[in-house]
């Protein structure tokens, strides 16, 4: 039981790694944290290459079955490692500007990596959640980590009161469900229910009302409608890099956990959840879509945006089977990868401007190209036109769904994902129609006149251009050429669902 | 004979209260302790359940005390965002929490 305990070792290293950069944290001067941010990265690089090298191929359960290394944990692993990296590069220059005691900030990011890649890793009920609030913890902090900024306290304050009270939620569906098959490891629930369902008529209502229970508790968690009225004004308050990997980083490590849920757990009862799971899906991309096109702030829209795409993501766990869980996962890293690149063009703005409502943009296409250019295409790749990763992600999505029986929930998502594209276009209108908005003019006229050197730093640094640069490259690319990326997904899901 | 049922209705009682007063109570101390009540019924429904479905295994149990020290920690973790708002606003009535409109 505990032999394997040594495939753990990346986990236990990230945790090291978190503990590390809190210590260094203390001995280094103030103007030098930044230093942190390069240690961490370079930790999770040597991470993503260890557990490569250490878990490629494995298929084992730790601790009795509480845990498991297969390619599906492996794909998650690398990718909450990368994201992590992202992140925190992105965010080194908001950080120095906006953020007190940096170090702690590096930190907790890495906590919550270690929280994500447990989650898509875990086989067990109480696992899985110690994991789910391992992150949430972790962004609870990080949201309302602007100490003094009202806003962000008060993101702080709706987000801790919602995250527990959605934990209890969840909870009370796991204790229910325990009450009614007597097991928490995936594969016995899994069992149990197989048992269960061959007499389906004496089957305990608890078990249903525990079923429901922990979906809605995890519908809190990822924003599905109705239980997504936290997310944006978390979104909007908490400091941007912190909004970018909520909005990535949490969705789909609870999806990766939802997934492994219901593909290895609740699979065998999967004509009582398959409707309830749609229909949330159907409200889910027809609200989040409709109420952003009356959103003003940036960061509100790319909230609403992101609650249409948990409803798009919520269609794969409708559709679960082998094209429908190959289909999801991939939509996950594509919407990742997209949204970090949207998200990264905005702290870039932010960190030149100071400001994050669309009117703001206006003009961006003169002033900053590059920006203007990136932010578009990421734009163009969430409402899903060609070329981009959007196009290709919801292209095998839809259809998974549609061989699955869902064709009316396909169309449903088809209408919605037009509609996303309504707003998106209206902020690249923005950048690249309208003129730029007064302040921005009054303050190149000032730069003219005064000339000093300080007005002329109003570019994005290098650092956060390349990172740009390379999720553009990373959007365009999942968007023409998947197929490496579908190898390893086909082997994830496989490890989830058994050989098809 | 008491039957695990009658477990599952006083904590089923216990979790529509603290969700009532979750959803009534307009100060955020409060609302914490209505989510600390739900905690406590889902503890008394684990408990029972590991009593009446396995004594010989105790995974209910453990649950249970994996629950008890999660709570802890978010409540302390909810006090310190609490304060913080406390110091900068004065306040801690949720109604009265309303920079953003969501």
């Amino acid at each position: 039981m505990t032999d394997n305990l040594h495939l753990l070792l990346p986990e236990f290293l990230l945790a090291s790694l978190a503990i590390l950069v809190l210590g260094v944290d203390l001995f280094l001067p103030a103007g030098r944290k930044h230093l942190l941010a390069w240690l961490s990265v370079a930790g999770l690089v040597g991470l993503l290459v260890l557990s490569l090298l250490m878990l490629w191929g494995k298929d084992i359960s730790l601790y009795g079955g509480l845990i498991k290394t297969d390619s599906y944990s492996l794909l998650f692993k690398v990718f909450f490692y990368v994201l992590g990296g992202v992140v925190i590069l992105s965010a080194v220059d908001f950080v120095k500007k906006h953020l007190r005691s940096p170090g702690e900030f590096y930190a907790i990011v890495l906590f919550a990596v270690l929280g994500m890649s447990v989650m898509a890793a875990s086989v067990e009920l109480l696992t899985a959640y110690i994991a789910l609030e391992l992150m949430s913890f972790s962004f609870y902090i990080m949201v309302a980590y602007g100490r003094n900024n009202p806003k962000s306290n008060e993101a702080g304050v709706k987000y801790i009161l919602i995250g527990a009270f959605s934990s209890a939620i969840l909870l009370y569906g796991v204790s229910l469900l325990y009450g009614a098959v007597g097991v928490t490891r995936y594969d016995e629930i899994a069992a149990a229910l197989t048992t269960a369902m061959a007499n389906a008529d004496a089957v305990s209502p608890t078990l249903w009302v525990g079923l429901a229970l922990v979906l809605v508790g995890l519908g809190f968690k990822v924003a599905a409608v109705p239980f997504h009225m936290w997310a944006p004004d978390t979104y909007e308050g908490a400091p941007l890099p912190v909004t970018a990997f909520l909005s990535v980083g949490s969705k789909v490590a609870a999806f990766a956990l939802l997934l492994r849920l219901f593909g290895e757990a609740f699979m065998p009862t999967i004509d009582q959840w398959q409707l309830l799971v749609a229909v949330l899906a159907a409200i889910t991309m027809i609200l989040g879509n409709v109420v952003a096109i009356a959103q003003r702030n940036m960061k509100r829209l790319l909230a609403y945006s992101s609650v249409g795409h948990v409803g798009f993501m919520l269609l794969g766990i409708a559709a679960l089977s082998h094209v429908g869980a190959e289909s999801l996962i991939l939509y996950m890293i594509g919407y990742a990868v997209t949204s970090m690149a949207v998200f990264t063009a905005l702290i870039a703005f932010f960190n030149v401007t100071g400001r994050d409502d669309i009117a703001d943009m206006g003009g961006l296409a003169d002033s900053h190209p590059f920006l203007a250019a990136a932010m578009a295409i990421g734009l163009f790749s969430l409402g899903g036109l060609p070329f981009f990763a959007g196009f290709t992600i919801k292209f095998y999505l839809f259809t998974a769904a549609a061989t699955q029986g869902l064709l009316w929930l396909s169309g449903v998502a088809m209408f919605s994902s037009l509609i996303s594209l309504y707003y998106y276009l209206m902020v690249v209108r923005q950048m690249y129609i309208e003129p730029a908005p007064a302040w921005a003019m009054e303050e190149a006229e000032e730069e003219e006149s005064v000339y000093d050197e300080q007005a002329t730093t109003g570019k994005p640094s290098k650092l956060i251009v390349t990172v740009l640069a390379a999720l553009t490259l990373g959007v365009i690319f999942v968007g023409v050429y998947p197929f490496p990326l579908l190898e390893a997904i086909k082997s994830a899901a496989g490890a989830l669902l058994g050989a098809s | 004979m008491i039957d695990l049922a009658f477990f599952q209705i006083v904590s089923g009682a216990l979790f529509a209260i603290g969700l009532y007063g979750v959803l009534a109570r307009r100060s955020a101390v409060l609302v914490l302790m209505s989510i600390e009540l739900m905690l406590n019924a889902v503890n008394l429904n684990l408990i029972a359940s590991a009593a009446f479905l396995d004594p010989s295994r105790f995974t209910g149990l453990i649950i249970a005390i994996f629950v008890i020290t999660v709570a802890a920690a978010e409540v302390g973790l909810a006090l310190a965002i609490v304060l913080r708002i406390f110091r900068n606003r004065a306040t801690v009535n949720l109604d009265e929490i309303d920079l953003m409109k969501g």
